[in-house]
């Protein structure tokens, strides 16, 4: 069977039925069957939301597209020994061990990378290197690095990828002592879109001007509502806190210090769940002194989309559908606030006050 | 739904014998066209069967034929070999009127097989066949590696891709210089 003798229509509805995995093996047959797929499945790559490397402490990603409810492995990077059914594979000009593996009877093979420790990093930056080129630019790339390792505490190494954006998840122990080189991760590292930490304590507070607090979106369970805090320092989008006890004060001061336009300019969302204890609605308004949309009429619901999401079916913010709101003095934009139980709201509209009423019904 | 003729060489139509139908019969009694392959093998087949083919439906459209007229008159399809003719046929029939399985697996397993039935389908612009036949021939690669991809597709290497490429170039070229002298020579 000669493929190239097939129509291109033929060829394009045939490459349109391969995994992406087997595309990037075929990519690898010839320079020409490589720009014949870029060119006929253009439209598939640009549909792609994103190509995730997932990794471990080992730092052995496995690299995978989101698609629908299922991640679909394209390949796995592992430090291994050479083995007879190897073969090898020039990837942007390094020469990379490679071998299909099966995790199950119905699973698709993918390919693994192996390699030594010591190329390791190499190899992982020229195989984002052939995505780039492969794949394309419009594609997400997303580098999810997990530090959850409960027994011993390391700090990472965050590659210095193109166009790709970082999330990191982290567990800091009770009596946590390496503030210092904590931070020098992170002033040495991109901005992170998404990080996911459980702390307890440390000895020492995160600096104010952390880089840390520029994160993108932070979900954090956290001890105590100051370590880190985000009710104070925070310059991203999305937070999702949950600590054991909050000073109400500092939710109050959080509020009025977006009102004024001193501090999270950038915010869209913050939610913080407090378990031990409830909120005191009254306390929390007195201190604000919120604005009410009439009455007799509905509120608008605010809801954004999550920016990063552990689940597919955790797409967006909680719906807030609040008549308390208030309104920040720099560019009259709206936030609504509300308070459920053991729970504060607090979503950032992108619309002014007048805008905002028109919406309520 | 169809019957098939065993053939005649002849460029002429046998005559076709008709197989018994075994739905109830339609109120409105169906029409049937005939086309053979390059066996010249004559497939007597059910307009609603042929509705599959984009190609052939184009062409009946049309025509407003009469049985007997249909039957004088098969669409000849001499690039397809007959069993591959056979097979469309057969699929055409079996799916009629009915809605397309997500899969197909009785498509042949031999790749030469398979390879020609790609072609005729295309040709016959039969859609929801090229896609199962296309998934086919996308499987027989699934999770086998570069060097096992390329002998099974037979895609040349970067080096025979080239070499084919200055071939072509080299011809192109000794063609052009041809017809500059032929010109050259009607001027004089």
């Amino acid at each position: 069977m000669i493929l190239s003798k097939y129509p291109y229509l033929v060829q394009q509805e045939i490459l349109h039925n391969m995994e992406y995995t087997d595309l990037f093996l075929l990519s690898f047959v010839s320079e020409r069957m490589k720009k014949l797929i870029k060119s006929s499945q253009m439209n598939r790559f640009k549909s792609i939301g994103s190509i995730v490397y997932h990794v471990d402490k080992t730092v052995q990603p496995c690299v995978y597209i989101h698609e629908g409810p299922f991640n679909k492995t394209i390949i796995r990077i592992l430090k291994q020994k050479k083995t007879e059914n190897d073969f090898q594979l020039n990837v942007c000009g390094k020469i990379i061990n490679f071998r299909l593996r099966k995790e199950t009877r119905n699973e698709n093979s993918y390919p693994v990378a192996s390699c030594d420790l010591s190329e390791k990093e190499c190899a992982i930056q020229s195989i984002h290197n052939y995505f780039l080129e492969f794949f394309g630019s419009s594609v997400q790339y997303h580098w999810k690095q997990n530090l959850n390792q409960k027994e011993e505490y390391y700090i990472p190494a965050i590659p210095q990828f193109q166009n790709a954006s970082f999330s990191i998840e982290m567990y800091l122990k009770c009596g946590f002592a390496d503030m210092k080189n904590l931070e020098n991760f992170f002033s040495s590292s991109p901005v992170f879109k998404a990080i996911r930490m459980n702390a307890t304590r440390s000895k020492e507070p995160f600096n104010p001007k952390s880089k840390f607090y520029q994160t993108e979106s932070i979900e954090s369970q956290q001890e105590k509502h100051t370590f880190p805090d985000l009710l104070r320092y925070f310059q991203g989008k999305q937070a999702f806190i949950r600590c054991g006890r909050c000073e109400i004060l500092n939710l109050i001061e959080f509020v009025n210090k977006w009102k004024s336009g001193e501090g999270f300019q950038k915010l869209e969302y913050l939610e913080m769940r407090i378990c031990y204890h409830e909120v005191s609605q009254t306390q929390v308004l007195n201190g604000i002194g919120p604005k009410y949309i009439d009455a007799s009429k509905q509120p608008p619901t605010h809801s954004v989309p999550k920016l990063f999401r552990c689940y597919v079916s955790d797409q967006n913010t909680y719906p807030i559908i609040s008549h308390s709101y208030v309104v920040r003095e720099s560019d009259n934009r709206v936030a609504s606030v509300s308070i459920q139980e053991t729970t504060f709201f607090f979503g950032v509209w992108n619309k002014t006050e007048e805008e905002f009423l028109r919406m309520a019904n | 739904m169809s019957s098939t003729e065993q053939g005649t060489s002849s460029a002429a139509p046998a005559e076709p014998t008709t197989a018994p139908e075994s739905a109830a019969a339609p109120e409105v009694p169906e029409s049937f066209y005939y086309v053979h392959g390059k066996d010249k093998v004559v497939h007597k087949v059910s307009a609603g069967a042929l509705q599959h083919s984009a190609l052939i439906h184009g062409m009946i459209s049309n025509l407003g034929y009469t049985e007997e007229q249909a039957k004088a008159n098969p669409f000849p399809f001499e690039n397809i070999d007959g069993d591959i003719l056979q097979m469309v046929v057969d699929w055409c029939n079996q799916h009629k009127g009915k809605p397309t399985p997500p899969e197909d697996t009785n498509l042949p397993k031999q790749k030469e097989k398979l390879f020609d039935l790609v072609l005729a389908v295309n040709y016959l612009e039969i859609k929801e066949l090229l896609t199962y036949c296309c998934k086919q021939v996308a499987m027989m690669v699934k999770g086998k590696s570069p060097e096992e991809i390329r002998e099974i597709w037979m895609i040349p290497t970067d080096a025979e891709d080239e070499a084919a490429e200055k071939e072509a170039k080299k011809r192109a070229g000794k063609e052009a210089a041809g017809e500059t002298a032929a010109a050259a020579g009607d001027a004089k």
